[in-house]
């Protein structure tokens, strides 16, 4: 796989909605409360508004299903839709819950990203996937994100 | 909680992309189910027939019955939505589906990538349900084929 640096976005978590135990496992919503994004073709920020519709199956595997709205440093409006998984050995995820600094490479946190946009500037997101690496610090989620070649 | 005004550097290799690869997939299709104009596009059907798969980890053959179901856009990406089921030489099922894109206009080469998911009860692949994938697809002579990496 051939990737090149899209952006690194941080969010900012608003307080969690704990829906509780759902047919599927544990149903948690984040909304997001702020954010921003930076990249070589695109800046801006995160537009408060969107959230992590998250998942605990039963496997110990957090279902991610997030949706933002980016607005980028020159106006455009960016829908940005993103699907990942986290998971880790229990100490490591116990010490992410207790919103502990925890290093990233200790455990799996990707996504795979889709972009809309109606703006010609940034046409080519809609014509691109994308992953991302993600490192849950205490203040919020950081991705790294990276085109699909 | 106050954020940086720009986002911060991770910190180097920590959060680098790297990938292995998981199987080569090759679908086999019938004709196309041409519905037409809709309102997302024009949208046809493949219906797979069959198929292979083929990894370190894992092998065996697409079962008939799975279904591309794509959409092509009005800027002429093809949008792909694939649902089929796959049975391993040891006879365990895995649920597998993908989104992707299929830009044959893209500048340079056709960008034709999916992300695949795969779900399984089978303990042995297991490690399917834990993991993220990127597949690069080219259209071969028999029908397409898919390059799935697993997304480290």
């Amino acid at each position: 796989m051939d990737s090149r640096p899209l952006m690194t976005m941080q969010v900012a978590v608003a307080g969690p909605q704990k829906i509780g135990a759902v047919p599927l496992g544990t149903r948690v919503t984040a909304p997001i409360a702020s954010g921003n994004f930076e990249g070589p073709r695109l800046r801006g920020k995160v537009l408060p508004g969107g959230g992590d519709w998250t998942l605990l199956r039963s496997d110990g595997v957090l279902e991610l299903d997030l949706r933002v709205t980016l607005e980028t440093d020159d106006g455009a409006l960016i829908h940005m839709a993103s699907f990942g998984l986290r998971h880790g050995p229990p100490e490591v995820m116990a010490a992410i819950a207790r919103r502990e600094p925890v290093d990233p490479s200790a455990y799996y946190f990707r996504t795979t990203l889709r972009f809309d946009t109606g703006h010609q500037k940034y046409a080519f997101l809609n014509r691109l996937l994308a992953v991302s690496s993600g490192d849950r610090r205490p203040d919020g989620p950081i991705y790294t994100i990276h085109e699909i070649l | 909680m106050p954020l940086a005004a720009t986002a911060p550097s991770p910190e180097d290799g920590k959060t680098a992309m790297h990938s292995r690869p998981l199987m080569t997939l090759r679908l086999t299709t019938a004709p196309t189910q041409n519905i037409g104009a809709g309102p997302h596009g024009t949208r046809v059907t493949f219906p797979i027939t069959g198929g292979s798969f083929e990894g370190e980890r894992l092998r065996g053959k697409v079962l008939a019955g799975g279904d591309d179901w794509t959409v092509k856009r009005p800027d002429g990406v093809l949008e792909l939505d694939l649902r089929v089921t796959l049975e391993t030489d040891d006879g365990a099922l895995i649920h597998m589906t993908f989104e992707g894109l299929r830009d044959d206009g893209a500048p340079g080469s056709p960008y034709f990538r999916t992300t695949p998911h795969f779900e399984t009860a089978e303990a042995k692949y297991s490690f399917l349900n834990r993991l993220l994938a990127v597949g690069t697809g080219k259209i071969g002579a028999d029908g397409p084929v898919h390059v799935i990496e697993e997304i480290l």
